[in-house]
C-alpha cells in the first residue's frame, strides 16, 4: 500500500498540472476537482501496476484522460445534441447574401496555423472565446480538437449522428473564428 | 438518343461544379476537416478556392483554430496558469487518498 506521504506528494507535485488540463476540457472547476480526485485515487489503488515503463507524469495523465471521457459519457444522458437556437447563430443564416457571398467577409489573419498556436495570447484568446459557445458546442468541440477524439468515436460515445456532429462542429468553429476576428485580430489593427 | 441524354447530364454535373457558391462551400470547408468528403463535393471545393480568395481565407481561419485548439489542449497547456486547485481542495484529495490506507 502506499506511504501516505507519497499520495500527498503527488497532490503537490501534480495536482495543479491535472487540474488545468482538466478544466481547459471541462470548464466546469468542481468538476473538474472532482475528476482530478478520482484520477489519483485510481492512480493510488493502480500503482502496483505503474510499473515505470513511462514516467510517472505520463501515467497519471493516462489515466486522467479516461476519466474526463466518462465524464462527457456521463454527460450525454443529460442531454440531447439537437442544435437549438441558444446554441449561437445558424452559420448559413445571415452570414452569406441572397447571391451566394460573404455578409461579412472573413479577413486575411495572414498567418500559418502552426505559426499562429506558438502565440500564447492568441491560445489564451481562443480559450475565452471557448467559454463563450454553449456547452452543447463546447463539449463536442472539445472532444474533437482540444482532446483530439476520431470523430466515429465522438459519435459512438456522445451517441450523436454524424450528420449532427458536422452541425454541430461547424457551427462551434464558426463562433470561434468570429469571436476570435472580434477579441484578438480586430485589436491588432 | 442515350448518348445525348448522357452528355446533357455531363455538362449539369460540370455546370454545378464550377457555380459552387460561397455559401455552398463554407460547410464543406468545415466538413473536410472531419472527414474525406466524396469526389464530386471535393471537386466542388477545389474549384471554388481556386477563385475565391476569401473562402481561403476563411479556411485558414478554422485551420487556425483548430491549431490553437490542439495547443491548448497539451499536457503543458500554456493556458490559465493562474488556475491552481485551492488549498481546500487538495486537503480534501489527500485525505481521500490516505482513507485508502
Amino acid at each position: 500500500m502506499a506511504e501516505p506521504l507519497n499520495s500527498d506528494l503527488w497532490v503537490d507535485q501534480y495536482g495543479d498540472m491535472l487540474y488545468r488540463y482538466t478544466l481547459v476540457r471541462v470548464k466546469d472547476p468542481d468538476a473538474a476537482e472532482e475528476i482530478v480526485q478520482v484520477t489519483l485515487l485510481a492512480a493510488l489503488q493502480a500503482q502496483h501496476s505503474f510499473q515505470g515503463r513511462s514516467s510517472e507524469k505520463s501515467w497519471l495523465f493516462g489515466i486522467l484522460k479516461h476519466k474526463i471521457l466518462d465524464h462527457f459519457r456521463d454527460l450525454k444522458t443529460q442531454r440531447t445534441y439537437e442544435v437549438t437556437t441558444e446554441d449561437g447563430p445558424d452559420p448559413l443564416e445571415n452570414a452569406y447574401l441572397s447571391d451566394g457571398h460573404w455578409a461579412n467577409i472573413p479577413k486575411n489573419w495572414d498567418t500559418d496555423p502552426l505559426k499562429a498556436a506558438e502565440n500564447l495570447e492568441l491560445v489564451e484568446a481562443l480559450s475565452r472565446c471557448l467559454d463563450k459557445l454553449s456547452d452543447k458546442l463546447r463539449n463536442i468541440f472539445v472532444l474533437k480538437e482540444v482532446q483530439g477524439l476520431a470523430s466515429d468515436e465522438i459519435c459512438k460515445e456522445m451517441k450523436i449522428q454524424p450528420t449532427n456532429l458536422w452541425v454541430i462542429l461547424h457551427r462551434a468553429r464558426n463562433q470561434l473564428r468570429k469571436c476570435l476576428e472580434t477579441n484578438y485580430w480586430d485589436t491588432k489593427q | 438518343m442515350k448518348s445525348n441524354k448522357l452528355m446533357i447530364k455531363f455538362m449539369e454535373r460540370m455546370i454545378q461544379l464550377f457555380r459552387a457558391t460561397c455559401r455552398d462551400t463554407g460547410p464543406l470547408i468545415s466538413e473536410m476537416m472531419d472527414h474525406t468528403l466524396p469526389l464530386g463535393k471535393r471537386l466542388r471545393v477545389r474549384f471554388h478556392l481556386a477563385i475565391c480568395d476569401v473562402c481561403g481565407f476563411y479556411k485558414k481561419q478554422l485551420e487556425t483554430v483548430r491549431a490553437l485548439a490542439r495547443k491548448l489542449g497539451g499536457e503543458e497547456g500554456p493556458t490559465q496558469k493562474e488556475a491552481v486547485l485551492s488549498e481546500n481542495a487538495k486537503s480534501k484529495i489527500k485525505d481521500s487518498l490516505k482513507q485508502l490506507d
